[in-house]
Formats: C-alpha cells, sequence, structure tokens
C-alpha cells in the first residue's frame, strides 16, 4: 500500500511538471499519454491545467516594444563587410593592373626611378665630414690582375691571404679586378702572383698611392 | 516603432508554431542556405522572423532595453558568420535561441539589472488602454513584475515554454542543462508565479 502511495505521488510530480507543456501542445506521445490518465482524477491538476492555458494567453499578450532594427544591423554588417571587401577589390585591382603589360612596364620604370632618385638622394644627402671613428676609408688600387676562368673561391683566397693582398674592385670590362697589396712588398707579391698558375696577369697600377 | 504582427496579435505566438506547417521548417532551412552564400536578402528575412521571438526572450533576460538590442544584434551577427558550422541536427530556432541565451547570460555578467521600475516603461506596452483594458493591463504589469522576481534561468524556461511554445526537450538544448532541470525550473517557476499573481488573479487562481 505506501509502495502504491509512493507510485502515485511521483506520478502526480511528473504530471504536474508536465503540465505546461501539455498546454502548449509541446509534449511527447509518451508523456501526454501519462498527463492525459492523471488529469482523469487529479482536480489539483485540473485546475493547475487553466492555470498553464490562461499564462500562455497572458504571455501571449505581454507585448514588449519592438523596434524592428534590421536597418540598425545591416549597417553594422555593412561597414564590417566594406573593409574587408574594399581591401579585396583593391588587392584585385592592383594585381589586375599589374597583369597589364604597360602597367607593368610603367611600374617597372618608376620603381626603378624611385630607386635611382633614392640612392642619388642617399649620396648627396651623406655628410661630406667623416666623424671621429669612422671607418676608414678604402685604400686605392695598386694591382690589377686576371684569373683563369677555372679558379675556384678558396683557391683565390687563399692566394690573396698568402700574398697579403685584398680585392679593391672589378671585374673590370676585360674581367680583370683590382687589387691592394702590401705597397712595401708590392714587388715580391707580383713575382708570386705571376707564378701562380691561376693568374693570368698581375701588373702594377702605375700612379696609384702607395 | 512596433514590429508587425508576429508580436501584437495576442495569443498567437505558440499557436502559430504549434501549427508549424513542415513549409515554414522547409522555407528557414532555404533560407539559411542562401545566408551561407552571404545572401543578405535571405538573411533579413530570417531577422524579420527572429527579431520579434528573440526581443521577447532577451527582454525577459537582460532587461535593460539598449542590451536586448546589442544582444540580438550579436546573435544575429552570430548567426551570418556562422551559418555554415550549422549542421542540422537540432532546430534551427533551437540554434539561433541557444546563441541568444549564452550571449544574453554574458551581456548580464557585464550590465546587472537596473533597479526595479528602471525602464519599466519602455520594456512593455503601455499604449493608453480604454476601460475594457484596464483590467488586462493590470494583469500583465502583476506578471511583468512577477517575472522580473524569477531567476534568469527560471525567466528562459517560463517565457520559452509559455511564449515560444518549445518543448522542454528544445528549451534543455538552449540552456545546455538537463531535461529534468528544465522540469524543476518550471514548476518552481510556476509556484512563484502563482503566488505573485494571487492577489491579482484570485478569480483564476
Amino acid at each position: 500500500m505506501p509502495d502504491q502511495i509512493h507510485s502515485e505521488t511521483n506520478l502526480h510530480k511528473e504530471a504536474e511538471e508536465l503540465l505546461p507543456w501539455y498546454a502548449t501542445g509541446q509534449i511527447g506521445a509518451e508523456d501526454q499519454m501519462l498527463v492525459e490518465q492523471h488529469l482523469s482524477n487529479c482536480a489539483h491538476c485540473r485546475r493547475q491545467l487553466a492555470f498553464e492555458r490562461r499564462m500562455v494567453d497572458e504571455f501571449a499578450a505581454l507585448t514588449p516594444q519592438v523596434d524592428t532594427g534590421w536597418a540598425r544591423l545591416r549597417r553594422r554588417l555593412e561597414s564590417r563587410q566594406s573593409w574587408r571587401q574594399r581591401a579585396a577589390r583593391e588587392l584585385a585591382l592592383l594585381r589586375q593592373s599589374f597583369m597589364r603589360p604597360q602597367v607593368a612596364a610603367l611600374a617597372f620604370a618608376q620603381l626603378a626611378f624611385v630607386i635611382v632618385a633614392g640612392s642619388m638622394l642617399f649620396s648627396l644627402s651623406r655628410p661630406s665630414y667623416r666623424a671621429l671613428g669612422s671607418a676608414p676609408p678604402p685604400q686605392s688600387a695598386n694591382v690589377i690582375a686576371m684569373f683563369s676562368a677555372d679558379t675556384t673561391e678558396p683557391q683565390l683566397r687563399h692566394l690573396l691571404q698568402s700574398n697579403g693582398a685584398a680585392f679593391v674592385g672589378g671585374p673590370t670590362p676585360a674581367d680583370a679586378y683590382l687589387l691592394r697589396v702590401p705597397a712595401k712588398s708590392r714587388e715580391v707579391v707580383l713575382v708570386h702572383l705571376r707564378a701562380d698558375r691561376h693568374v693570368l696577369m698581375a701588373q702594377p697600377i702605375d700612379g696609384a698611392s702607395s | 516603432m512596433r514590429e508587425g504582427p508576429n508580436v501584437n496579435v495576442p495569443g498567437t505566438a505558440f499557436r502559430s508554431r504549434t501549427a508549424d506547417p513542415p513549409q515554414s521548417v522547409l522555407d528557414e532551412r532555404e533560407l539559411l542556405e542562401r545566408i551561407k552564400a552571404h545572401d543578405m536578402d535571405a538573411f533579413e528575412r530570417l531577422y524579420r522572423i527572429y527579431q520579434p521571438r528573440l526581443t521577447r526572450f532577451l527582454v525577459n533576460l537582460v532587461k535593460r532595453p539598449q542590451l536586448v538590442e546589442e544582444v540580438l544584434d550579436d546573435t544575429m551577427m552570430v548567426v551570418w558568420q556562422t551559418a555554415g558550422n550549422f549542421r542540422g541536427t537540432s532546430k534551427l530556432s533551437t540554434w539561433v535561441f541557444a546563441i541568444a541565451y549564452r550571449k544574453a547570460l554574458k551581456a548580464r555578467a557585464r550590465w546587472p539589472d537596473p533597479l526595479e521600475n528602471e525602464e519599466r516603461d519602455s520594456r512593455v506596452s503601455n499604449d493608453p488602454s480604454p476601460d475594457a483594458e484596464l483590467e488586462r493591463s493590470r494583469v500583465h504589469d502583476a506578471l511583468t513584475r512577477a517575472m522580473d522576481a524569477l531567476s534568469t534561468e527560471q525567466r528562459a524556461v517560463v517565457d520559452l515554454t509559455y511564449f515560444h511554445g518549445l518543448g522542454y526537450r528544445d528549451i534543455a538544448e538552449i540552456l545546455s542543462c538537463p531535461v529534468d532541470t528544465v522540469k524543476t525550473r518550471m514548476f518552481h517557476a510556476r509556484r512563484r508565479l502563482k503566488q505573485a499573481l494571487s492577489g491579482t488573479l484570485a478569480d483564476w487562481l
């Protein structure tokens, strides 16, 4: 008997919890059957169901002031989209423009002009004085030399280092290089250079400061 | 400006939903497909379907009219931006309301409720009522106050049930909680509403 009472109490609680959705029709078939069976013998739940139905009507009539707001949201969407679209459009236009040969040539010429003008401006704007501690200016070449075509970089490096020589300029139009060697040992260095099989030619440069 | 007939016709909200023909669901799905392709006209149509329902839902959660607009816009922005992520495993309305609920909770964390009665006039229609409407107006005021006394979670469940006509499973999904929690919240909320309305609605309680 107590079990039966307990079970009926649970059933009542379960049915009462479901009443709002029974009233709105948003209830599963099984739950609906449970509620309907219970309603047939529970006056409390029948009154409660009347309350639920009244609440549904009252809530439907409880109308807030509503602003359409679409214009506001659309402005927000478009402002977000517009900068992205503008950027994408500009990029696309730029890309298209550079694909056209005339524009590409013009752009290249402009770029070249900017580089040349920039470097001229840079060199003109360099101060004519030298601050203390500035790096010393490159020394003048006192030897001109030509190397065979099969000379490798390590061989060249070894040749210069062993003679105390350093590149100053070149290659010239004749593929010769300007070297700076210690002035006092220039003659000896020249002998050494000429004796090396990679050196095609090594001559002192007259007039070079030493 | 007031919204169209979706909101202003008393008693139609849940009835129209319960009688929703499958076609309306199909229409919404079709709109969503177009929104995925960034069709602004389709988005406007979806907005006009959901705006009254979401406004109504949010008014009961965040209370401040300015904040309602902000959360509504934020919600629809998410819909616009993440429409491609909607896989259709739940109803579209459930997905949209779940976004709105999360946005509302975040907004509430930033902005607590206004003091009692502050801004109430702008929340609920207070058009001059003829004598025959005075009683209804009185009931609505009482109902509004009674709702205000509920917790955010209870208000959400009550409104989604009575006004929006959603089932307990959909509500559980929107609120990210078990179905039994929805039932329990509703049970306690109804009890509190009944107590709060006992003076006003004595004739039918």
